[in-house]
């Protein structure tokens, strides 16, 4: 089977929350001194794919939409054994899910048949959960989401997916080439690389594409939706006494207080 | 007769045939060559290393180590009984070597005085007292039976046999004594007790032919254990001594060895033929004591590490004969487990406490190296420490603070905005990003500040050390995050840091310098006493508070600096720390060194605890510590042991401030001042 792992860098999730800065201009998070890392439900999409090809066989490639500097993540999945992998140069900053949809979808065009594209459930800088979806119809291929667990069916050219729903998962049996997006769970939790690994995956070939090499135009990058504004929540939280006489003036005043605000909400 | 000047014994009195001691001799020593032949045949198949460079320090660790057993003495019981035989073997091969001289060589030596006073005197005493060292060691092993000696029929056949020899020799003494009525014969009071003994019992002939029988039982128990020994433990007589010579010169903080990421076959070592024919030797070299294993924090709250066991289980597998050097040592005995090797808190404890100089703790991190970066195998919360080392630059995951949120209300610079900075605050990741460390951080700057010294930080700019990750055995990343900060450091031209985790000031000076960064390193206990030597803190106000001191591993036995700190504690108290059961050298582990803070370890092995109850055994008010790791440590120890007790954990530099900030005119806690300059 050949099996297809989007996989995007973003901004580290984990920034002590008094380091996080926005850019309310360029609606953007401020890198600062923090460090670029892989999307963690990425990571889970690549396990998924990792164990799939430990008990079946079969190839995994990795792909990336993102600056030079997305090579890193790329890097890593080359130390944790993936295949080939594959950068779609794109400088634009906040592209958007159709765009990096589109783009992902030409570039896995070229790269060849597959049989399977997994990528993350959402990614964890701006949490939209689309390029999933969109990348499915962009493929015109089936999509299962939610998934946490890749099988194989005893029907061939299928695979059963195990999906996760509000009310507990379902398992599904879907006809490949297909789309899943992969969310975590225990058995998906993301295996570290062997140094020897890191060390050798630098020296794996890399390829990497322009988005004129897939005939994307790059003005495109914020046709589908662009941030209106961007900033951090302010919390505010003010004091204010209710006053009276007797325990029941009080109660009184408070619960008129409380109707009070909640009518000028 | 009765002339001292002429006091002498005829050598071989009794005995014929002669000739026969000169041929049994030839198979002795060919036996026990071959024994040591062998041996050396297994340390030429290790990896090259230089251990024969400054030959002065070497030859006087023999005299302090070899010789003067100074690591030995450091347990009475044991010490003396092992100094008693040792010494008793030494003087009885001078005299052996005497009798050949003036025998085979013809040089009449053992004549008169010396013939009196060492020959017959010393030699009698020497050899009485290393009967009773067996005797000891017979009591001990037979009858007190301590859990860290190894119990085998060789070890006690040893004791058998050397109790055999010497008693031999005893009799022959004292029936030679008896049979020639050697005038002489109360200079060896020990021989003439069995001369007049068996005055009243034997006539001249039965003592003559029970003299010639038991001179040849000893010549062959002598010549016997001659040619055992070197296939027995009885082989450190010269591994052991080899291998205090060939020890390692540098504090046991600089005992890790760099990889040669280019070249290396393998990274990290899991079979025999990864290590260097020093590695090899310390196997051979161990006399199993047990003294590691009895020190070793670990092993002490019962789990499984046990330092001498790693050692005796690699020796066996060394000495399987032809045996596959490539083959996998790890998991294949209890001491050799995966379990064991993530149980080691790195402490130093086993190579400090080691009389004849074995390092086994590079040997688990060697281990880990293996377990690490070639199999990608280790505990899941120390993975994930790493992890956050990598793409963060510090091991505390989740933390809520940056590097520079301790500094709110201070005035403290970075090297980036401070271009004349003299001195650069190594905070620490530690010191930076746990609640509690800030404080200590807080107090040392400010410190500093009352000082006058012209200090600053590298903020955002700062990265771990990399110190955890060597410990834990990632070496890759270790190098990049040396590579890095030296990077940084160089770029900021900085000559002197001082830091108050010891664990970065261990990496500064005895890692760092591998790779290029040599700095003048000073952990903030020395830096803060030089100050107040110099005249520029004073401790006004100190405290009455009873104070104790716990010896963080990296920098006491790991460095050796156990008088700053305790100075601090004396100027900022005016008393002297009271001492735990376990101090200085023989200090015991908070339990958070090796990467074991990253580590839930079971309820009921947990080091901090055991630590926690030596330091309440004091009946301190304060804990005073140097480590933002012991902090922690001991502060979650002893909330698990604490009874009425209120005992508090304090670095030395909040014990310093206090002392000091009472004094001064601004007055006010430390940790005021919130709001008086914004964060930089
Ligand atoms: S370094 Fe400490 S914990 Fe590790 S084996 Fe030695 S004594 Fe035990
Ligand atoms: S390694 Fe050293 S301390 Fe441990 S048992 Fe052997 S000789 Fe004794």
């Amino acid at each position: 089977m050949n099996i297809v792992v989007c996989i995007k860098q973003i901004l580290d999730p984990e920034i002590p929350a008094r380091d996080f800065r926005v850019d309310s201009v360029k609606c953007e998070a401020e890198r600062g001194s923090a460090n670029l890392v892989t999307n963690i439900f990425c990571e889970n999409a690549l396990e998924t794919a990792l164990q799939f090809r430990e008990a079946q066989g079969g190839k995994i490639t990795a792909i990336s939409c993102g600056p030079e500097g997305a090579e890193d993540v790329l890097r890593k999945a080359l130390a944790l054994k993936a295949d080939d992998a594959v950068l779609v140069l794109n400088e634009a900053p906040n592209a958007d899910p159709l765009f990096v949809a589109k783009t992902l979808a030409a570039g896995i065009r070229k790269i060849g048949p597959f049989d399977a594209v997994l990528v993350g459930r959402e990614a964890g800088d701006w949490g939209a959960g689309q390029t999933g979806g969109l990348l499915a119809e962009e493929l015109q291929v089936p999509c299962i989401s939610f998934a946490e667990n890749l099988q194989p069916s005893a029907a061939s050219g299928a695979v059963k997916v195990k999906r996760q729903t509000d009310s507990g998962w379902e398992l599904l049996e879907s006809a490949t080439p297909l789309v899943i997006t992969i969310t975590n769970h225990e058995k998906n939790v993301p295996r570290i690389p062997k140094t020897r690994d890191v060390m050798q995956s630098y020296r794996k070939p890399l390829v990497k594409w322009t988005l004129a090499e897939l005939g994307i135009d790059p003005s495109t990058a914020n046709s589908y939706y662009r941030v209106a504004e961007l900033f951090i929540p302010r919390k505010e939280t003010q004091c204010e006494f209710i006053s009276g006489d007797t325990l029941e003036a009080k109660i009184d005043a408070f619960a008129h207080r409380v109707t009070d605000c909640m009518r000028s909400m | 007769m009765s002339d001292p000047q002429l006091a002498t014994r005829e050598v071989l009195w009794n005995i014929s045939h002669v000739w026969l001691m000169y041929a049994l001799l030839v198979p002795t020593v060919a036996t026990a060559a071959y024994g040591i032949y062998r041996r050396v045949q297994v340390w030429r198949r290790g990896q090259a290393e230089n251990r024969f460079d400054r030959p002065l320090e070497r030859i006087g660790l023999v005299l302090k180590y070899a010789l003067l057993q100074l690591r030995t003495w450091r347990k009475l019981y044991p010490g003396s009984l092992h100094a008693m035989i040792f010494w008793g073997f030494i003087v009885l091969t001078v005299a052996t070597t005497v009798v050949m001289i003036e025998y085979d060589f013809g040089i009449p030596i053992m004549h008169g005085y010396f013939y009196l006073y060492f020959q017959s005197f010393i030699t009698d005493v020497f050899g009485a007292l290393a009967m009773i060292g067996v005797g000891m060691a017979g009591a001990r092993r037979w009858i007190v039976r301590p859990t860290q000696l190894v119990y085998t029929g060789e070890a006690s056949g040893i004791l058998v046999a050397i109790f055999a020899i010497l008693s031999s020799g005893f009799l022959i003494e004292g029936w030679r004594i008896a049979a020639t009525n050697d005038p002489w014969g109360a200079w060896s009071p020990f021989g003439n007790l069995v001369a007049a003994a068996s005055r009243p019992l034997m006539s001249v002939e039965a003592m003559k032919t029970a003299h010639l029988a038991t001179w040849w039982t000893h010549l062959l128990l002598a010549f016997g254990f001659i040619a055992w020994a070197p296939y027995t433990k009885m082989a450190h007589v010269i591994t052991s001594t080899l291998n205090i010579y060939t020890s390692r010169l540098a504090p046991i903080g600089a005992t890790l060895r760099k990889i040669d990421f280019e070249k290396a076959e393998k990274l990290g070592i899991n079979s025999l033929a990864g290590f260097t024919w020093k590695d090899l030797l310390d196997f051979d070299a161990c006399t199993e004591c047990g003294r590691c294993t009895a020190v070793c924090p670990a092993n002490l709250v019962g789990k499984v590490l046990s330092p001498r066991d790693i050692i005796l289980d690699l020796r066996k597998l060394s000495r399987v004969p032809r045996g596959d050097f490539a083959q996998s040592y790890v998991g294949t005995t209890q001491a050799l487990s995966i379990e064991a090797m993530w149980e080691c808190t790195t402490c130093g404890a086993c190579v400090e406490a080691c009389p004849v100089s074995i390092e086994q703790m590079p040997k688990i991190v060697d281990t880990r190296r293996y377990l690490v970066m070639e199999d990608a195998q280790l505990p899941e919360t120390m993975q994930q420490a790493l992890v956050s080392v990598e793409t963060r630059g510090h091991p505390f995951r989740g933390t809520v603070f940056s590097r520079v949120d301790w500094t709110a209300g201070l005035n403290v610079s970075t090297m980036a905005d401070a271009l004349d900075a003299e001195v650069l605050l190594w905070v620490g990741c530690g010191g930076a990003l746990v609640e509690r460390n800030q404080k200590v951080v807080r107090s040392l700057a400010q410190l500093l500040e009352k000082a006058g010294v012209k200090f600053a930080i590298l903020g955002r700019e700062e990265k771990c050390t990399g110190d955890p990750a060597r410990r834990i055995g990632n070496e890759f990343l270790f190098e990049q995050l040396a590579q890095e900060n030296i990077a940084t450091l160089n770029r900021y031209q900085v000559k002197k840091i001082v830091t108050s985790c010891p664990h970065c000031f261990n990496t500064f000076r005895n890692e760092y310098p591998q790779f290029g960064g040599r700095y003048e390193v000073y952990h903030h206990s020395e830096y803060l006493a030089k100050l107040v030597g110099e005249g520029k803190l004073s401790a006004r106000t100190p405290s009455d508070k009873k104070v104790t001191f716990h010896d963080p591993c990296y920098l006491g036995r790991h460095n050796g600096v156990y008088a700053a700190p305790r100075q601090l504690v004396q100027i900022s108290t005016r008393a002297e720390p009271i001492e735990m059961e376990q101090s200085r050298s023989n200090s015991f582990c908070c339990g958070g060194g090796g990467g074991m803070s990253f580590i839930d370890e079971p309820p009921n092995q947990r080091v901090n605890q055991e630590r926690a109850r030596q330091i309440l055994a004091t009946d301190a008010d304060v804990v005073a510590v140097g480590c933002p790791f012991c902090m922690t440590m001991l502060e979650d120890g002893i909330n698990a042991r604490r009874g009425d007790r209120d005992t508090k954990v304090m670095d030395v530099a909040e014990l310093l401030w206090q002392a000091v900030e009472h004094a001064s005119s601004s007055g006010g806690r430390g940790d005021r001042a919130e709001n008086t300059k914004p964060e930089i």
